[in-house]
């Protein structure tokens, strides 16, 4: 798995460099007449926007590794340092020197010479450092959740808006600061400031707070907080809200409950108007069951590694085990139909979406459900809910990618034949009607689970106590 | 040894009504990698025992455990609680409580949303939840006042939550894999009163497991001696005892 994310940031990596070299191009070629630079110091602000939203969801904080050193003979300035120092390698910092050093040694250096482009360069990268250490001294403090970050990339959004509607024009004001250091290249010392400044918030910080106990707090009180509607359920409802708890209390279950908010929003780029205007639905209706259901995929692929830590126990009580398959069922659908409400409102951009929409839900909680919880019985590797949420590939294996590329085909079964032989609309049709009949099917089904459980019950206990 | 081995013999016949077998293993074998991790040929347990299991690491003593709870899979042989063989049925989860480690706790949930539900599972409403926990109020000490979850708690504390989950089950078979390791020495006095008098006063039947000789043989009144997955000694408890195995951990 290593091996994989060393490959998607050597391909992002890439990406970046060719972007870099053909930014000069492309701005010509998009903003025919303007000055390039000019347009390329608009989009620092929001280059740096984006940075912090990125940095503040993706990179961790390195600081769980140091409890062993804390009683070794090692001065506590150097472990300081060491962790500041060490959390500067990261995929983030080396992203703006592809992206900023080809364009300044071409368009920059053309213009205003090697020595401007050379500071000018310095100046962009020192500010990357700062918000570097400004969002990892954010994350320390833990008083900005992430909710405040999503206030933030509305802002951010916001301010694109205001762009566009010429409002207000955050460009303008990039521009302006930007030119205004390309020009007064001393300006630099500016920036070297800021990166100091943050680098010795972070240091000071860690250097006073270097303790076990700070290490440990993370987690804090809670406010109790009931979900008495979903008692009303029996022991089903119970396991639900036990579940919904795990997600709203743990940060890599809490992420995917953000990535299903999230994801509604893909259906701007899936949504394509000119295919539904030529009632071409099947990329439409694949973008429809990742909507729809993209917490079933994400959730029901750990369908009981979730909560691995406590797979023993969950195992002893009283609660058999089609209860449990039962609750889990009936969560997937709960907050597939939450989504599915949501993302209704691409109705506006079209009615044809609604049927399509429609037809992916019914397929995603009659039929993906149940492959989703009879995969899952096939996992044996625990998780570690409380490690960091994104690019966490932990119990992660060839399965899952097999697994989406098997809903899609799946999803095709129902749809295409009627869609290509008949028309789209018999697709649709065909596709809601087998999603109701496995609905329909439900406890049968969840007999096969059960069974399927059972007979790898012990694979699954093992696995997930090996961790 | 044979003088042992004839008592439990003479215990394997089919009990009466009176002295049901609460537990009833049958030439069962659990290995690891080929290796032996549990071998028991023959033990009844009958309702209302408390029993010690000692035996230094790896003598398989929570291998044991996991095989009564059908946490494992036995590569041979068979564990019955009532009679019923447990890979078969989930009936034995009504009666049985059980806690080897922090695998038996939500970890994210407070003590009390986790007492909440495990009282539900078993049909006490909150209020009667509540009610039955005043008894752990001295054990507790006041440690889950502050809302904690579970996770954030010290071994010791998760132990306690652990154990008052148990017995808020009312099990009728209880099983506790090393109680007294995380415990302070005041809780370890009182949890062997608190088991005592369950034992006595409820006829609970009592598993648990010790490295501490002393504890368990003022405990219990049955102690299994293990080595290597095999139970190598079944001792009625009395003033020798002690002795006998302290000069066995000896060597």
């Amino acid at each position: 798995m290593q091996i994989f994310i060393g490959f998607i940031m050597l391909y992002i990596l890439a990406n970046a460099l060719v972007l870099g070299f053909t930014l000069g191009t492309i701005i010509t070629r998009q903003f025919p007449g303007q000055d390039a630079i000019e347009i390329f110091c608009g989009f620092i602000l929001y280059y740096f926007s984006f940075d912090i939203i990125m940095r503040f969801m993706l990179q961790d904080l390195p600081t769980l590794a140091v409890q062993p050193y804390l009683i070794q003979n090692i001065k506590r300035k150097t472990l300081v340092s060491f962790l500041n120092v060490r959390s500067l390698f990261t995929i983030f910092n080396l992203l703006p020197l592809v992206l900023f050093i080809p364009f300044a040694a071409t368009n920059i250096a053309q213009q205003y010479g090697s020595i401007q482009a050379m500071l000018f360069i310095w100046s962009v990268v020192t500010l990357c450092i700062g918000n570097h250490f400004l969002v990892l001294f954010i994350k320390r403090k833990t008083f900005v959740s992430s909710w405040w970050m999503v206030g933030f990339f509305v802002l951010v959004i916001g301010f694109i808006t205001a762009d566009y509607a010429d409002i207000f024009s955050m460009r303008k004001v990039s521009t302006a600061i930007f030119l205004f250091l390309l020009q007064h290249s001393w300006l630099v010392i500016l920036a070297l400031f800021w990166a100091f400044l943050s680098f010795f918030c972070n240091y000071f910080f860690l250097r006073r707070s270097l303790y076990l106990e700070d290490d440990a707090k993370s987690s804090g009180t809670n406010r109790i907080s009931g979900y008495s509607w979903l008692e009303r359920f029996g022991i089903v409802g119970d396991l639900m809200s036990v579940d919904i708890k795990m997600m709203l209390r743990n940060k890599r279950p809490g992420y995917i409950l953000l990535l299903s908010c999230f994801f509604i929003l893909y259906g701007f780029i899936m949504y394509k108007p000119q295919a539904i205007d030529k009632n071409e639905f099947g990329l439409i209706m694949t973008g429809a069951i990742f909507i729809t259901g993209i917490f079933i995929v994400n959730y029901g692929q750990f369908l009981f590694a979730w909560q691995s830590a406590h797979f023993d126990g969950m195992m002893t009580t009283d609660i058999s085990i089609k209860e449990y398959i039962k609750s889990k069922i009936s969560l997937m659908i709960g907050i597939c139909t939450i989504t599915f409400l949501i993302s209704l409102c691409y109705g506006f951009v079209s009615w044809k979406i609604i049927p399509v929409e429609m037809a992916a839900y019914l397929f995603n909680i009659g039929i993906h459900t149940v492959l989703v919880c009879l995969i899952a019985t096939r996992n044996y590797k625990g998780l570690d809910i409380s490690k960091k949420a994104a690019f966490n590939f932990q119990g992660v294996n060839a399965t899952q990618w097999v697994y989406m590329l098997a809903i899609v085909l799946i999803s095709l079964i129902f749809y295409l034949p009627f869609a290509l032989f008949i028309n789209v609309w018999a697709g649709i049709l065909s596709m809601s009607f087998f999603g109701i009949i496995f609905l329909l099917l439900h406890n049968w089904w969840v007999d096969v689970i059960v069974g399927q459980f059972k007979k790898n019950k012990y694979k699954i206990l093992s696995g997930f106590r090996e961790k | 040894m044979s003088d042992n081995l004839k008592r439990i013999n003479t215990k394997s016949s089919p009990g009466s009504e009176k002295n049901k077998m609460m537990v009833a293993i049958d030439t069962l074998i659990k290995k690891y990698n080929g290796q032996i991790a549990v071998s028991i040929d023959q033990l009844d347990i009958k309702q209302g025992d408390l029993i010690g299991i000692v035996g230094n690491n790896g003598a398989g003593k929570t291998t044991l455990f996991r095989l009564l709870l059908d946490l494992t899979k036995a590569d041979h042989g068979k564990v019955f609680l009532k009679d019923k063989n447990v890979a078969d049925s989930e009936e034995w989860k009504s009666y049985t409580a059980a806690y080897l480690d922090e695998g038996f706790l939500i970890t994210y949930l407070t003590p009390y949303e986790y007492f909440y539900f495990v009282g539900k599972l078993h049909n006490m409403t909150k209020a009667s939840v509540d009610e039955y926990l005043k008894q752990f109020d001295l054990f507790f000490e006041g440690a889950l006042k502050n809302n904690k979850y579970i996770r954030d708690l010290s071994k010791g504390n998760q132990f306690k939550v652990g154990i008052a989950a148990c017995l808020l089950q009312h099990p009728e078979l209880l099983i506790l894999d090393e109680p007294f390791a995380n415990l302070d020495p005041s809780s370890q006095i009182r949890l062997m009163n608190m088991l005592k008098g369950l034992n006595e006063k409820k006829r609970m039947t009592i598993l648990i497991s010790s490295h501490d000789l002393n504890h368990i043989t003022d405990l219990c009144r049955r102690i299994l001696l293990m080595e290597k997955g095999f139970i190598i000694r079944d001792l009625q408890s009395d003033s020798e005892t002690l002795k006998e195995l302290e000069a066995y951990f000896k060597v």
